[in-house]
């Protein structure tokens, strides 16, 4: 194992070591473990919990290191799925433990290398932000430091990969030398009542069990470890010794437990720093941001500022995500094109079909929405990467919070009016699960940009130009509203409990490194590509599928052809008891008999009576299915019912139509439903990726939809008895 | 009696014969001796129920007791009179004393409670007397406070939020950083949040003794951005509610 056993180190295989990263939020872990991995690195959620396992390898002498990022921790308790998720993985005994801590702030970020040194871990300390450290005038005697701790400590500076080498000699140096016995000491108390605990921990497979770490979790009464030793065969006595433990230091002491155990933590930090520190900061390193955060959460500007930011944001998603996406848009038209091309023209090919409408068109919905995805990742990445994200959360929490919601759900909900998919992929800002929950459910109530082109079809069909911007502006405001009534309404019955703590660290402003903020982009595109991609391409074919089949044996309007009652002429019209269509327009015709004859067209035709009382007919209902797919696709699918060739957005043949067959309050009716039920397959497969279950996802589809209904209904009832 | 006190007899005694006992401990007490007639009508009851009690104490061996003649107690019998007796004195004290209830009301509401006081509970209201006078003040200015004068007789009445005579005792102990004005500081004595919050108030260094600048509030007085070991928190009001602080000497 040691480095000293093999000299021909290359020609050996190398010794796999498993290497975790803990510390702080906010500590340059993650740049770090970047600098460390380089692009070597995978990322998956773990099982059952939205939080990201980030895994990477890479190579020191004849070490290979398996690098696992832990989730940024404050402690070790067990509050929080980040918590445990860390929790666990330490449990699982890795080779070495890199606690890294944020120079400027060890104070703090101390106690958790304390923690870990508790669990019997083999730790190297890694000073990270070192630069900022030693700008502000602190200087640590690494030296007198390790001999201190009795494991390496290096400084690094992570964006800038300054130190990795050193911190990969360290962490072999640990593989080869594990550490040994901790060198803590919390004082005659604690220590004197964690030993006499520990003695009666039963033991276990794991030596996190029979650690300083789970007798400390056992004296402050843990509620997650303190049931699972109380199962284990002799674990009761040394619950018993905890308690017992506890009443005498509450007694001695005058104070809580917690409190009490915290102190010795950060009374441990405090003497190992007097000891370490040669030269403390002389200038605040904060200075910057101070000065920075008075312009920035300014009491009258930090709204408006706030509100430009946003601004610039969704207008580099969305205005300049515009140019690629009619890049890619054009580049599956040419591609279906080409494809069609192998068929002759007007050819029934139900392969070409298949490939054409279902694959090309599938795989088109799915990387149409990438450059939104792309674009909005990289300015939220740059948001979060400054540390302008706390502060969006300081200035928002107040509204939020009135309807159960944190300040950090609402970018993710402006986002909503964008596109729903990154608005539910951004919600992974949020650490709570709950609040990421509630926030996923009810996202798609933000009226979309797919949606606009719905809008922009139905409400000058319906509503003289004087309603029309109030109308629009009605039909936002129902969103938001609902979005924000409905969490409130989740957050009392389905989601309810405790607020998650607000509490938050306001990091300092730090400029962002290209990498970084790269990386997270390419991060969320690929999981969206790869995870949702797929799904949503299945769903697609399906839906290709349910419009496609079956087809009709025969067409009405060839029959009409001939019998006469048609002509196909160059020019349209009617006269003397004939119609006179154009070519293009008998096509259009046996385009619409085969959506009725299709899958969706049948449900449509089946769902009629349920949908009269909202004043829908089997043709709505049937563009409604197509608009699953994908929301501006209603407007197609109206376009195909009424056999309008090329209805686009602002077809004023298809407006006129939908204006002489419904009412205006049908096309009330209709808008409701299309703004809060059946969000589009792309926010149900994201909204089941993100939240883990299925369970969620249906629930956002039929819970919506039926809210959608309920609403519509009402509208056209109590419309129809005015009117 | 479902739940009988413990007695100094072994067995249980029901409260109708302990209430015999004290009357008779009574008499015996002011006039040296208990006939059935007297107890009787002390006791507001015929003569024949009073001997059918006095078969059963004298059963017991409580009292001992001839047709005809003076009833005597037996050592025992006197000691659980006695016993009955002094909890109807203190919680007659209490009712009356304390909480400011009419003296004929006070007894009634003590002869209703005095059979369940548990030895325990009796210990612990003797000291909470021997407080009383030792500290007189204490009662004094509960008996001023205009809450307790209310003599509405719902359970509910509005508490006022600040009582003239503590005002200043309870600003010291109960300021909280809610109340903390920005660009003010204070110093945490006691973190009153549980579960989760405490644990990342605590992570966060918000412990007893440590100082917080409050540097600036949110539109509206929410959330706070305060300053804590160096670090910049961002906190509701309403957990900044639940960290106690004092002013800063």
């Amino acid at each position: 194992m040691s480095p000293t056993d093999s000299p021909a180190a290359s020609s050996q295989p190398a010794t796999d070591i498993r290497v975790a990263l803990a510390g702080n939020p906010n500590c340059g872990k993650t740049s770090l473990f970047n600098a460390l991995t380089g692009a070597r690195q995978h990322v998956a959620n773990y099982p059952g919990v939205t939080v990201e396992r980030r895994t990477g390898r890479c190579e020191i002498d004849e070490f290979s290191l398996n690098v696992i990022d832990l989730p940024g921790t404050y402690s070790l308790s067990s509050f929080s799925p980040d918590e445990r998720v860390a929790q666990d993985e330490l449990t699982d005994a890795p080779d070495v433990v890199v606690v890294v801590a944020d120079s400027t702030q060890l104070e703090r970020n101390l106690v958790l290398l304390a923690q870990i040194m508790q669990t019997g871990a083999n730790p190297v300390l890694c000073l990270n932000m070192s630069d900022e450290a030693q700008a502000a005038g602190q200087r640590i005697d690494l030296a007198l430091m390790e001999k201190l701790l009795g494991f390496p400590v290096v400084e690094t500076v992570g964006h800038r990969a300054q130190g990795v080498a050193d911190l990969k000699r360290a962490i072999a140096r640990a593989a080869g030398h594990p550490a040994g016995p901790s060198r803590l000491v919390l004082g005659e108390t604690m220590d004197s009542a964690v030993a006499s605990i520990r003695r009666l921990l039963p033991s276990q497979e794991h030596a996190i069990f029979r650690s300083d770490w789970m007798a400390t979790r056992l004296l402050v009464g843990d509620g997650e470890y303190g049931p699972r030793v109380a199962a284990m065969p002799g674990g009761q006595a040394a619950l018993k010794e905890a308690e017992r433990q506890r009443t005498r230091i509450e007694a001695r002491t005058h104070a809580d437990i917690a409190v009490f155990v915290t102190e010795r933590y950060f009374g441990f930090v405090d003497g190992l720093l007097r000891e370490v520190r040669t030269q403390d900061s002389r200038v605040d390193a904060r200075q910057m941001t101070d000065h920075i955060d008075a312009v920035l959460v300014h009491r009258l500007l930090g709204l408006p500022i706030f509100a430009l930011v946003m601004y610039a944001i969704f207008w580099l998603t969305f205005k300049v995500g515009e140019v690629p996406m009619n890049w890619i848009d054009s580049g599956v038209q040419f591609l279906s094109g080409r494809l069609a091309a192998f068929w002759p023209a007007g050819s029934p090919s139900l392969l070409r079909s298949l490939l054409v409408d279902g694959v090309v068109g599938g795989v088109g919905g799915v990387i149409v929405f990438l450059p939104n995805i792309v674009l909005l990742f990289l300015g939220l990445a740059f948001l979060e990467d400054t540390g302008y994200m706390a502060r969006a959360a300081f200035l928002t929490d107040r509204l939020m919070h009135r309807f159960g919601l944190h300040g950090k759900s609402f970018i993710p909900m402006l986002s909503g009016f964008g596109c729903s998919v990154p608005g539910i992929l951004a919600t992974r800002t949020l650490e709570n699960p709950r609040d990421r929950i509630v926030t996923m459910l009810v996202l798609p109530l933000m009226s979309c940009g797919a949606r606009l082109t719905i809008w922009m079809l139905l409400i000058p069909a319906f509503f003289p130009p004087a309603w029309r911007a109030p109308m629009l502006w009605f039909i936002y405001a129902v969103g938001i509203a609902m979005a924000l009534l409905l969490a409130l309404l989740l957050r009392k019955t389905l989601l309810r409990g405790e607020d998650a703590p607000f509490v938050m660290e306001l990091p300092p402003y730090r400029l962002p490194t290209l990498r970084s903020v790269l990386l997270k982009m390419t991060e969320r595109a690929s999981l969206y590509l790869r995870k949702a991609g797929t799904t949503i391409l299945g769903i697609s074919i399906l839906l290709w599928a349910a419009t496609s089949f079956p087809k009709p044996s025969h067409y009405v309007v060839d029959a009409q052809i001939a019998s006469g009652r048609i002509t196909v002429s160059a020019t349209a019209g009617t006269g003397d008891g004939r119609t006179r269509l154009s070519e293009q327009d008998v096509a259009g015709r046996r385009k619409a008999e085969d959506l009725e004859h299709s899958v969706a067209g049948r449900i449509g035709h089946a769902l009629e009576p349920a949908f009269r009382p909202l004043g829908f007919d089997w043709k709505i209902l049937t563009a409604m299915i197509g608009a699953f797919a994908a929301k501006e696709i209603f407007v197609a699918q109206m376009g195909i019912v009424y056999s309008i060739a090329d209805a686009d957005k602002g077809s004023e043949g298809l407006r006129a139509i939908l204006a002489r067959d419904y009412s205006p309050l049908v096309g009330l009716s209709m808008m409701i439903f299309l703004l809060i039920g059946t969000p589009c397959m792309a926010t149900v497969v994201v909204t089941r990726r993100e939240s883990g279950k299925w369970g969620y996802a249906l629930l956002q589809l039929g819970g919506l939809t039926g809210i959608a209904y309920g609403l519509s209904l009402l509208v056209y009832q109590v419309g129809r008895l005015l009117m | 009696m479902s739940q009988a006190p413990s007695t100094a007899v072994d067995g249980e005694i029901s409260s109708s014969l302990e209430d015999y006992l004290e009357t008779i401990y009574l008499l015996v007490q002011e006039q040296g001796f208990a006939r059935v007639k007297d107890v009787a009508r002390a006791r507001e009851v015929k003569a024949a129920s009073v001997s059918i009690a006095l078969r059963k104490l004298a059963e017991l061996d409580l009292v001992r007791y001839e047709r005809r003649e003076y009833i005597a107690l037996t050592p025992e019998g006197e000691k659980a009179g006695r016993r009955v007796f002094s909890r109807h004195r203190l919680l007659t004290r209490f009712f009356e004393e304390v909480l400011s209830m009419p003296a004929e009301a006070a007894s009634e509401q003590a002869c209703a409670m005095e059979h369940s006081l548990t030895d325990e509970a009796m210990v612990r209201m003797v000291r909470f007397f021997e407080f009383l006078g030792a500290c007189p003040s204490v009662i004094e200015s509960f008996r001023q406070c205009p809450m307790v004068q209310d003599r509405k007789t719902t359970a509910h009445v509005r508490m006022p939020q600040w009582c003239s005579v503590c005002a200043k005792k309870k600003e010291f102990q109960s300021m909280s950083l809610a109340d903390i004005k920005p660009g003010k500081s204070a110093v945490v004595t006691k973190i009153d949040a549980v579960g989760a919050l405490r644990q990342r108030l605590l992570d966060m260094g918000v412990l007893p003794e440590t100082t917080i600048d409050i540097e600036r509030v949110g539109l509206g007085g929410d959330p706070f951005w305060v300053r804590c070991q160096g670090a910049r928190l961002a906190l509701r009001r309403s957990e900044a509610n639940s960290i106690l602080v004092r002013t800063p000497e």
